[in-house]
């Protein structure tokens, strides 16, 4: 398992490095939106004795914890996907890191965009499933398309790939939002925007440490 | 032996070492991204990083 402890420690590193780069783009892109947003939302009802982190650096670095974190998580299905295809570098990892960001990121925000507080979705536990089913079916598409030479998985790919789409996110019958529409949209934008910079950054960093650690 | 396109890894010794990355990667993601608790203890303190990295939230 000697192994193991490389991945982990290379995930470690892509992890706490990209997640920190995350939170400084949040900073500056997502999380005024985030605030102006709840500006629009009524005092919650029922929420007023829970806990919640105390808004400022409190609130931040729990954002901070949560994005080195989930750094973590990715950057270890990250670094062993690279490690059973037998691949590593950072320019190879920018590759997988750019995959990683069409599995995770950009397949589920075609049906459930990153939405701001106060808007109106469908139930929880079908977005969630749904989002879980596109990330999956994501990974089998290219999985299928560009790592496979068999036709018949790359049909199988292909369609699996585009099945979540076919079927469509759940939403709720009626739509509306709290916050203005222009807000809504400069949210998505800015999301798409440091995430993408959170992959490419994950990739070349676990592919980095890949090669460094010999795996 | 090298790549899963030889359909051989999962009888090569990255097997084990690469799975248990993925069943730690997937428990951390699942647990941040996705929990919900009773207090919302986790809901609150993960909710600014569930909405802008498009879990869905609430």
């Amino acid at each position: 398992m000697a192994d193991f402890r490389k991945l982990v420690i290379a995930a470690l590193a892509a992890g706490i490095l990209s997640g920190l780069l995350l939170s400084v783009l949040q900073y500056y892109l997502t999380q005024p939106l985030i605030l102006a947003a709840e500006q629009f939302e009524a005092p919650a009802t029922g929420s007023e004795h829970e806990w919640q982190p105390e808004n400022g650096w409190q609130r931040f670095a729990f954002t901070m914890l949560f994005n080195g974190l989930s750094g973590f998580g990715f950057a270890l299905l990250l670094s062993a996907a690279m490690y059973w295809h037998g691949t590593g570098g950072y320019w190879r990892g920018l590759l997988w890191g750019s995959a990683g960001y069409l599995v995770f990121f950009a397949a589920p925000s075609l049906g459930l965009p990153p939405e701001l507080p106060g808007t109106d979705s469908a139930a929880l536990l079908s977005r969630q499933a749904w989002w879980l089913f596109t990330a999956a079916s994501t990974v089998a598409g290219l999985y299928g398309l560009l790592l496979s030479k068999n036709h018949g998985l790359q049909i199988a790919g292909g369609m699996l790939a585009a099945a979540p789409h076919l079927i469509g996110a759940p939403h709720p019958e009626i739509a509306q939002a709290l916050a203005p529409e222009a807000l809504q949209q400069r949210f998505v934008v800015m999301s798409a925007f440091s995430n993408a910079l959170f992959w490419l950054s994950l990739g070349a960093l676990a592919g980095f440490s890949m090669t460094k650690l010999k795996l | 032996m090298k790549t899963l396109a030889g359909s051989s890894v999962v009888y090569s010794a990255k097997f084990l070492p690469g799975l248990s990355a993925i069943v730690l990667g997937l428990t951390v993601i699942l647990g941040l991204g996705f929990m919900q608790d009773a207090n919302n203890y986790i809901h609150n303190a993960a909710h600014d990083g569930r909405h802008s990295a498009a879990f869905p939230c609430h």
